[in-house]
């Protein structure tokens, strides 16, 4: 065996599995030319689900590999999201260089919204006040007007990178395609490690999870520090796409959307989470034109996921394919 | 300044009131199954658009409106629970609250769809009037609202205590298994709680109506201001719900104009915020937290 | 030199109830105390008491001389307390394999800046772990379920498991929570005949909660009887098995 030896995976699933993760970085590759068959709006929406991969990796992270009902992920979005527009707008930062601030807000936010759950705050009671912190950073954007523009929202400055601009969508995709990536190879790698099996492990008996010594409230606050820094970058992500961020992005439906990505796709499951920022970022652009369309046909969508498929997608694929059985898909 | 406080905590009182029913409507269902409803907020606003339809679309007068919304609302709030809760009871708890949530996204969608953003307001069924007591403004609203309150409270006190079907109720609150012991249909009495929660929301949410512009997004306006008075009064505890939902009501008035205006809107994260952090079970609530 | 563990006059309340009343005695290496008594005596709440999932309201417990009833339960643990559970302790959600792999938590070094830039060492850490797991499944001849999902075992072979994930990291003193429950005549004597070696063969302490009387008398070195949370015998099999104190603590519970 080689010096970097990794285990020979004993089932063929398990085989299949870790060949198929060799081939994870040809899929950026394959998605490269993209942008030569799409046209102006059909790239917009493409980029809106690079922006959304992020936005579904981050939550899944905490909702469904720690188990954790913490329903704050939207204030990490727009935190991520105005951060990066107000180092653009007030700094005259290049977009480039507000990504990893955005990603470290977003995390800074984690980590405040991880306190009760250290406290020993759990289930409804966590959900209502995550819910309750998200609504309050909604004010607040509302709000600080001088900071963020108020209710009339905050232009965002044209983004560019390394010099590069921005301004087309074919190019947004290619450094939304790399960010996209980079979140996706991170988050990976930090759940196939002793980290991930630990926020499993917590997710699956807390007592447990102690009694073999890991040090729970450190990994609980690891776990939502590193949802909020991939869903902070997903923000501004978002701030460079849309161009203009106003308060009422950041509200109750956003947070829906973002739990049927994380429902559709798999509670746990990385692979989950792509799929479901895939399938359901497109679909709210179909309902453009029908105010209220978009929310029935969503709360329909979800009541339906959870009674018929509530292991998601990713279960589907699971079955269909020994290959591609992400372990963490269970719930 | 300090002149002002009577004023004030009158005119809390009355949105107080207001909170105090969303807060015990949610409560009713929460205390039956212990299961959160995060779509409640919504059950309220369709409460309100339900009378609106009744009594101006369908021409009722006010009382059969109020009435019959009351009762559709009771009807769907048990069919959320049987067709909906139920069969998910023993999944995770993350499913439980998505479900509730999912439905009351669903109904807002509902309502967006048939109304659009029009903004509606509910027709009073009283004269508008204002009354000057002792140096303190009352309005029609105040009166009529915390009235209405007042009485609802009194009635569901007296069922509660002194008719037999409050005590079966006491009984299934105190220990379900007991309860099923004797042969108490368990699981109908999930459903009827959620109706009954749903209708005392029906008839918020119909008070509500009468005085704020009728929306479909008022739902989560009253879900955080429902959940902060349920987590101050203490989760799971009628009476709390009550006094919780008062004490918010007069809170938002008060720092509202003696500390700063923001208050008025941020009062209710603050509470659910604070009282979650530094004693979770409120003031008369049970254990909220776990210890590893 | 200091016994392994030692507890000292320990007393666990809750609300009104006094779950454990001043319960002293000493476990040394290479030692299996069993823990018996009827139900309620307070049996699993002692184990609590000493793994830290409960709070102690006076009296003391010392793991090699060193004083831990203060400590918070992973604290515990990564000392070389390990401990297995009543009702499943096992992660529903990971495979077996996994399951010793988070029982290898403190031992697998891999520090998380370097997991991310997905170092060499990061990896040759984890594949190190992984083949000491299957390592230790091999020895209990699981190693054919690894891959399988731990709620896909049946009961008799999740005990296994959880016993293996337990002794992961070679702890000296090990809890064992009713690891009989469930288990048939057979694997009873394999299960017991395990525990023995890892006492005399690895001076593993042992300290076993168990209903199974036979199996407590077969290969227990001493006996504590609890009743009522207070001590009512601690000596060896054969003494107890004589003991009033301890017949009376059965009959009169029935």
């Amino acid at each position: 065996m080689s010096g970097a030896a990794r285990h020979a995976p004993v089932t063929a699933g398990a085989r299949a599995a870790s060949k198929l993760g060799r081939l994870f970085w040809l899929v950026p590759l394959l998605l490269l030319p993209v942008p030569l068959f799409l046209d102006q709006y059909q790239q917009y929406v493409a980029n809106l689900v690079l922006v959304y991969v992020p936005v579904g990796v981050g939550f899944n992270v905490v909702v469904g590999n720690l188990g954790l009902l913490a329903f704050s992920n939207v204030a990490f979005f727009g935190i991520g999201a105005y951060t990066s527009g107000i180092l653009m707008l007030k700094l005259g930062l290049p977009w480039w260089a507000t990504v990893f601030p955005a990603g470290v807000m977003g995390g800074i936010a984690g980590s405040a919204a991880s306190v009760p759950a250290l406290r020993g705050v759990r289930l409804f009671y966590l959900a209502i006040m995550t819910l309750a912190f998200g609504e309050l950073m909604r004010w607040v954007y509302i709000r600080w007007e001088p900071l963020t523009g108020g209710s009339f929202g905050m232009a965002v400055p044209t983004p560019s990178a390394f010099g590069w601009s921005l301004d087309a969508e074919s190019h947004k995709f290619y450094a939304f395609l790399v960010l996209a990536t980079a979140v996706i190879a991170l988050t990976n790698r930090l759940l196939r490690s002793r980290f991930g099996r630990a926020f499993m492990a917590i997710r699956g008996n807390e007592e447990a999870a102690a009694a073999m010594g890991i040090p729970t409230d450190r990994y609980i606050l690891l776990g939502f520090a590193w949802g909020g820094f991939a869903v902070g970058i997903a923000g501004s992500m978002y701030a460079a796409l849309v161009g203009h961020l106003s308060p009422p992005s950041f509200d109750l439906s956003e947070l829906i959307l973002e739990f049927a990505i994380v429902m559709v796709g798999g509670l746990g499951s990385l692979l989950g989470s792509v799929v479901g920022a895939i399938v359901l970022t497109a679909a709210p652009e179909f309902f453009r034109d029908f105010p209220g369309f978009e929310e029935l046909v969503f709360g329909v969508l979800i009541v339906a996921v959870i009674l018929f498929l509530p292991r998601g997608l990713a279960s589907l694929l699971a079955r269909a394919h020994p290959a591609l059985r992400d372990r963490y898909y269970r719930e | 300044m300090l002149a002002l406080l009577p004023q004030l905590i009158v005119s809390g009182i009355a949105t107080g009131m207001l909170y105090a029913l969303v807060a015990l409507s949610m409560t009713v269902g929460y205390r039956a199954t212990t299961v959160v409803n995060f779509g409640h907020g919504d059950l309220v606003m369709i409460g309100g658009y339900a009378c609106f339809v009744l009594g101006v679309n369908l021409g009722l007068p006010f009382a059969p409106a109020f009435s019959i919304a009351a009762a559709l609302l009771f009807a769907i709030g048990f069919l959320i629970q049987r067709l909906l809760m139920q069969p998910i009871i023993a999944g995770p708890h993350l499913s439980l609250a998505m479900m509730a949530l999912a439905v009351g996204y669903a109904f807002r969608g509902a309502a967006r769809l048939e109304w659009g953003n029009d903004i509606l307001k509910l027709p009073h069924p009283y004269p508008t009037a204002t009354f000057f007591v002792g140096g303190v403004v009352f309005t029609m609203d105040d009166l009529v609202i915390s009235g209405f309150v007042l009485l609802l409270l009194l009635v569901l006190f007296l069922l509660f205590n002194a008719t037999p079907i409050g005590k079966v109720i006491q009984a299934v609150f105190q220990s379900q298994r007991g309860a099923a012991l004797v042969g108490i249909n368990v699981r109908a009495f999930h459903g009827v709680m959620w109706g009954a929660g749903a209708a005392l929301g029906a008839a918020g949410g119909v008070l509500l109506a009468l005085i704020v512009p009728l929306t479909p997004d008022i739902g989560v306006w009253t879900l955080v201001r429902g959940f902060a008075a349920m987590t101050l009064g203490g989760f799971g505890s009628l009476p709390g719900a009550v006094i919780g939902g008062m004490i918010l009501g007069i809170a938002e008035k008060v720092l509202g104009f003696y500390v700063s205006t923001v208050f008025i809107d941020i009062t209710a994260y603050l509470v659910t915020i604070l009282v979650l952090l530094i004693r979770p079970k409120g003031l008369f609530g049970q254990q909220a937290t776990i210890r590893i | 030199m200091a016994p392994l563990l030692e507890l000292s006059d320990v007393t666990v309340r809750f609300g009104g109830l006094t779950a454990v009343d001043q319960v002293s005695f000493r476990v040394e290496a290479g030692e299996i105390c069993a823990l018996i008594g009827p139900n309620g005596a307070g049996k699993s709440t002692l184990f609590n008491a000493i793994a830290g999932n409960a709070p102690i309201q006076s009296g003391r417990v010392l793991f090699r001389g060193d004083e831990i009833q203060q400590m918070t339960p992973h604290a515990i643990s990564a000392r070389g307390v390990r401990r297995t559970f009543q009702n499943g302790g096992l992660f529903g959600h990971l495979t077996v394999l996994e399951n010793v792999l988070v029982g290898l938590h403190t031992k697998v070094d891999s520090g998380f800046f370097g997991v991310l830039a997905g170092a060499r060492k990061s990896h040759r850490t984890e594949a190190g772990a992984t083949r000491q797991a299957r390592g230790l499944l091999a020895l209990m001849e699981l190693e054919h379920v690894a891959d399988a999902l731990a709620t896909e075992l049946s009961g008799g072979q999740q005990r296994m498991v959880e016993i293996v994930r337990a002794l992961a990291t070679d702890p000296p003193l090990l809890l064992l929570d009713e690891p009989a429950v469930g288990l048939a005549p057979p694997m009873r004597a394999r299960l017991g005949d395990i525990i023995r070696r890892l006492a005399k063969e690895r001076s593993v302490g042992i300290v076993l909660i168990e209903h199974a009387i036979e199996l407590v008398m077969s290969i227990s070195d001493r006996v504590v009887v609890l009743n009522y949370g207070r001590k009512v015998a601690d000596a060896p099999p054969a003494e107890v098995r004589a003991d009033r104190n301890v017949l009376e603590a059965y009959l009169g519970h029935g």
